[in-house]
């Protein structure tokens, strides 16, 4: 036997052995099919809502969902992969099969239910920010007849927006002007101009504006309802909710959400979905 | 999990008053800059072409400056930028103001070129007439101007058609945000953006049929209405 091609094939048997050896010690329980990527976890997020996903000065991802997501990544042995993109592409996008998953704290409704699988995981309500010091002085609902509203267009909040607007005409009081805007940074630099009187978003998003001085929180807890993780296969739906479980389990989803200052879902994480998927 | 195509939702939504109101938006957003980008972009090109350095200066340095940005920063400067300077515009003024000051800038050049495409033996056979230098831009230099900025001139109003989508930015409720905000009913993307792209193809199909009568009306002196080939008379000509 000739001496280099005997290395040689060692080496490539070597690199062989390690490599399957590697991939037996985190093997997916998610097959392929299920992925639009093969090993990849593809999650959708619009970077815009502080803390929960935002850039920082270097436009790297940050936020409780995008450590989430990489944890549930980690657990499933898939590489984390983020799509940015505006909230009103990702459904149609999930229905398209570009992303496998909305990891953007979607929230959960019927409607969404009955077109991809939703694993509820943190309760979330809405808040309503006005610029520093509330010059406007709002402290009900009923304060923004009248108003201004600046808000993301396609999503939940845009759509509570609507909601708050009609109890406000239903009542024979004067309706809100509804701006709608590609994404939450908009809505709030329209704010900080003074072309909207007030933004509507999360409750966590306004604390963290409030905390960081920018724009006083002056409504919350509006509208709580919970927030999902969602995909479009079920048995990446199914694989998903087994991992949240365990990291209940283990206590380190208390611990991230303690960190992020956010109130998880009581109970068991659940897929609520369409039968087939 | 392809829907497919929902021939009843496409109807609904190609007689939904909400999306034809967007596309009226759409319309008078369009003829509105048309009509401010031309007062202004008329008076950039003559104040380019003016020998005075005082008019000429900044009227290159405008046009430099709104043609070298894009129609999407102007707008977003001018609505969240410029309340930091203390100039608050509505979203309709800003629309407009954005849309007329970027048109503008594109109209001048093509003015410009029109105007300077009229050969100069034109030009001295007026002032040899006696002509004054109004008169001759009145009577002799604008109207064979014309022939050669209409195609140019229509080419823009058709992309300016278009071009108002990007409003939707600022929160401008036209036809592309009208759209966009009815997707959240049923999810019928294709449908609606298909009902969308119907509504602007008529109305730039509209335009394309107005600007050939212009074309013709301006080009009656050369037998047919489109680009010119020859100058009209041959002795006038110079090299």
């Amino acid at each position: 036997m000739k001496l280099l091609p005997a290395l040689g094939a060692a080496t490539a048997l070597f690199i062989f052995g390690l490599g399957t050896a590697s991939a037996q010690a985190c093997k997916s329980p998610v097959p392929d099919s299920a992925l639009v990527k093969k090993g990849t976890l593809t999650m959708s997020v619009n970077p815009t809502l502080p803390p929960m996903q935002f850039v920082d000065q270097t436009g790297a991802l940050k936020g409780m969902r995008v450590e989430l997501g990489e944890a549930i990544a980690k657990r499933l042995c898939l590489t984390p992969e983020y799509v940015r993109i505006e909230f009103s592409a990702m459904i149609p996008g999930l229905q398209a099969g570009r992303w496998d998953v909305i990891n953007t704290g979607i929230f959960y409704t019927e409607e969404r239910a009955k077109m991809m699988q939703m694993l509820q995981y943190e309760n979330q309500a809405i808040s309503i920010s006005t610029t520093k010091g509330n010059p406007l002085k709002i402290a009900k609902p009923d304060d923004l007849s009248g108003k201004s509203i600046g808000v993301e267009i396609g999503g939940f909040e845009e759509r509570k927006a609507r909601e708050l607007d009609k109890q406000l005409t239903d009542k024979g009081m004067k309706g809100m002007t509804i701006r709608t805007f590609e994404n939450f940074a908009m809505a709030f630099q329209a704010l900080r101009a003074g072309q909207v009187e007030v933004a509507l978003s999360i409750d966590s998003t306004a604390t963290e504006y409030q905390k960081r001085g920018d724009f006083d929180r002056v409504l919350s807890g509006l509208f709580p309802t919970p927030v999902a993780i969602a995909s479009r296969n079920k048995e990446l739906a199914d694989a998903m909710a087994k991992v949240l479980n365990d990291m209940k389990a283990d206590g380190s989803f208390q611990k991230l959400f303690d960190q992020y200052g956010v109130k998880p879902i009581d109970g068991a994480v659940t897929v609520k979905g369409p039968a087939a998927g | 999990m392809g829907q497919g195509w929902n021939w009843s939702g496409f109807a609904d939504y190609l007689f939904n008053p909400y999306i034809l109101s967007g596309a009226l938006t759409t319309l008078w957003l369009t003829l509105a800059a048309i009509a401010g980008g031309m007062v202004v972009g008329g008076a950039l090109a003559l104040a380019r072409l003016s020998g005075r350095k005082w008019l000429a200066i900044p009227a290159h340095f405008y046009i430099w400056v709104f043609r070298g940005t894009p129609l999407l920063v102007q707008l977003i400067i001018i609505f969240t930028g410029l309340p930091q300077l203390g100039l608050k515009l509505s979203v309709i003024e800003s629309a407009l103001l954005g849309l007329i000051l970027n048109e503008a800038a594109y109209l001048a050049e093509i003015v410009r070129g029109g105007i300077q495409s009229v050969p100069a033996g034109q030009t001295a056979a007026a002032k040899a007439m006696g002509f004054s230098n109004a008169q001759t831009m009145r009577y002799i230099v604008v109207p064979q101007a014309m022939r050669l900025i209409i195609p140019t001139l229509g080419n823009s109003i058709n992309g300016l058609l278009k071009t108002t989508s990007v409003t939707s930015v600022i929160s401008m409720e036209e036809l592309l945000r009208r759209t966009q905000v009815l997707i959240q009913e049923k999810f019928m993307v294709l449908e609606l953006f298909a009902v969308a792209a119907i509504y602007y193809l008529l109305m730039t199909t509209v335009w394309d049929l107005i600007q050939r009568r212009i074309e013709q009306h301006y080009g009656r002196a050369y037998g047919h209405g489109s680009a010119p080939t020859k100058v009209a008379d041959p002795a006038l000509e110079q090299r």
